[in-house]
């Protein structure tokens, strides 16, 4: 083509590209007017279904519900003490890392660590507390709990995983690698019923577990098995003449694995572990089928009140958008991470 | 066997000595056969040998790289046999240093961190002594100013000079160099072949296998030459270089040199 899209002014050039992405040929033309009219049609009738049709006062009037579940409302505080703690723990982890100071900076993965049994003793009991019975916790907070729970549990179970099916003893081997392929081979849901009705057969007489710290357990095992695959992958991708360095240098088997193998493979697993806790988010809501009234339990039991009768639409809209804005903040954490780790251009 | 019960080990001017040494790989592959070397502290020996003549083989056996088949090693006073003692091996391990072909520096840590990592945890020294004595070396090797770099950001001549710091800040007593300019660029093999050449003048005790022949004729007090697993020939290197005994030896410098 004889014109560049670089002569020309700017507004020019702009046309030019528009011209030649979307209208270079007649087939793409008639591509682009189809789609165009497809996606405003779609558009137009979303929004005007939105502003004019949608009854919002099912999400507006329940929002105390969305966000905290039964939680009495005397004891709300509490809730949104959590929620802050965790939100400004997010808000300083997205800092750009120049802005921190370093002792902040390497507190860091311990108070993700600690925002779990601070949100448990907040809500259960403890700080001498009015203990609030597990079947009242629910909404954005009981996913919230639950997925962070999840993730705390699976990440080193899977890491131990990982290094147990490379061991060298056999029997450590097999049990691991039977544990793994058997966990991927069976849904989600049966593993989530299995854990709610079993776990208490093996507990000692006299011991209870709540339903939620049950639920947490068999998503933790489930989502472990999947995060260990990860990590045997980003084991794998180190060159074998990095251990050979390693043992050289005098460094013992476990020093091996904890100073030069993890480092590198927990970076390379990065992506896909992120992905996993995603994953784990959106599998909390699974638990709404075995009673436990998080994002989506309480939401189903908002539309079961008559006074909200035929407001599905409404409801799962403004839920897609709840998990949506959680999924967006836990990939831009994944990406901190990521940032974190790769400041120095690693090839 | 006196394997490891010795409590300290007699003092002897013999850093390594190799006795029959037998290496028989999984795959039935033999890459060392009855070999007996002698290297005595302070020397500088240079093996020279085809690829595929196990002189690799012959010094990763040295540190416990490679499990011995058969024969006898003594590292530095502790005993060595076919049972591959993983005990005598560790120890071995803190007092030899060894540097390799690919460089093999972590890639995760910055080069001080790098030079850090075995004395802080293997010797479990205080660690602003150790950082010190780090910085120390690493302007020894003239890297100094790249102390908080990463490995990634430096040349590869950089990477091996940083790999030797690495290497002796264990204090080592003997040190093994496996091809440590074969993965260089030309112009960067004669910064590395410096540094360890100051290394010799400083009276370390060196095994290196190499194909730089002007580096063997300066600095190896002993030239070994290896083929087919076995010692085939063992030299000054004016002998070795000028006037080679064996054939075998004759066709390999006649084809390098």
């Amino acid at each position: 083509m004889a014109e560049s899209p670089r002569s020309g002014p700017r507004s020019r050039q702009l046309l030019l590209r528009i011209r030649r992405g979307l209208f270079a040929s007649p087939l793409d033309t008639v591509i682009t007017v189809v789609l165009a009219v497809l996606c405003g049609g779609g558009l137009w009738s979303f929004l005007h279904w939105v502003f004019l049709q949608a009854d919002w006062a099912v999400v507006v009037e329940n929002i105390r519900l969305y966000i905290h579940g039964r939680l009495p409302v005397d004891q709300v505080w509490r809730s949104w003490s959590w929620l802050g703690l965790l939100g400004t723990l997010c808000l300083v982890t997205l800092m750009p890392a120049g802005m921190l100071p370093r002792p902040v900076l390497r507190l860091l993965p311990l108070l993700w660590i600690l925002i779990l049994p601070i949100g448990l003793l907040l809500l259960a009991s403890g700080l001498g507390l009015e203990p609030v019975k597990s079947r009242f916790w629910g909404g954005l907070q009981l996913s919230l709990l639950l997925t962070l729970g999840t993730i705390l549990m699976a990440l080193p179970l899977g890491i131990l995983l990982a290094l147990a099916r490379r061991s060298s003893l056999p029997l450590l081997r097999w049990l691991t690698t039977g544990y793994i392929e058997i966990t991927r081979g069976m849904p989600l849901i049966a593993v989530l019923f299995f854990g709610q009705l079993m776990i208490p057969l093996f507990l000692p007489e006299g011991w209870t577990l709540n339903r939620v710290l049950r639920a947490v357990l068999s998503l933790g095992f489930f989502v472990a098995a999947y995060m260990a695959e990860d990590v045997r992958g980003g084991l794998q991708a180190i060159p074998r003449t990095q251990l050979e360095a390693a043992r050289s240098l005098g460094l013992s088997p476990l020093q091996t694995i904890i100073l030069v193998e993890l480092p590198q493979a927990l970076r390379t697993a990065l992506p896909s572990l992120a992905n996993q806790c995603v994953a784990s988010l959106q599998s909390t809501s699974l638990l709404a089928y075995l009673g436990l009234i998080e994002l989506l339990g309480i939401s189903r039991s908002i539309l079961g009140n008559p006074d909200y009768l035929g407001r599905h639409l409404e409801v799962y809209i403004w839920l897609a958008l709840l998990y949506w804005l959680v999924c967006i903040l836990m990939t831009s954490l994944a990406r901190r991470v990521e940032r974190s780790l790769n400041v120095t251009g690693h090839h | 066997m006196a394997s490891g019960i010795a409590p300290s080990p007699q003092p002897t001017s013999l850093a390594v000595r190799s006795q029959g040494l037998d290496k028989i790989f999984p795959n039935g592959f033999q890459a060392l056969s009855k070999v007996d070397l002698v290297v005595g502290k302070g020397e500088v020996v240079v093996i020279m040998g085809p690829s595929g003549s196990g002189k690799s083989t012959l010094i990763r056996t040295f540190n416990g790289l490679e499990t011995i088949q058969g024969g006898h090693l003594e590292v530095l006073g502790h005993h060595l046999d076919a049972d591959n003692n993983q005990k005598v091996v560790s120890k071995i391990r803190r007092h030899v240093g060894m540097v390799f072909q690919q460089f093999n520096l972590f890639p995760h840590l910055s080069i001080l961190e790098n030079v850090t990592l075995a004395p802080i945890w293997v010797q479990q020294r205080d660690r602003q002594a150790v950082k010190e004595r780090a910085m120390a070396l690493l302007d020894h090797v003239g890297i100094r100013e790249q102390a908080h770099k990463y490995p990634s950001q430096l040349s590869g001549g950089q990477q091996q000079r940083v790999a030797i710091a690495r290497a002796m800040a264990l204090s080592p007593q003997l040190m093994l160099f496996d091809e440590p300019t074969s993965a260089l660029d030309p112009e960067k093999v004669k910064e590395v072949l410096e540094t360890i050449r100051a290394l010799a003048a400083e009276g370390m005790t060196m095994v290196v296998v190499t194909h730089e022949v002007g580096f063997a004729r300066e600095v190896a007090d002993r030239v070994v030459f290896m083929d087919e697993g076995m010692i085939v020939e063992e030299a000054s290197p004016q002998t070795f270089f000028t006037d080679p005994r064996e054939e075998r030896s004759q066709l390999f410098l006649s084809r390098i040199l």
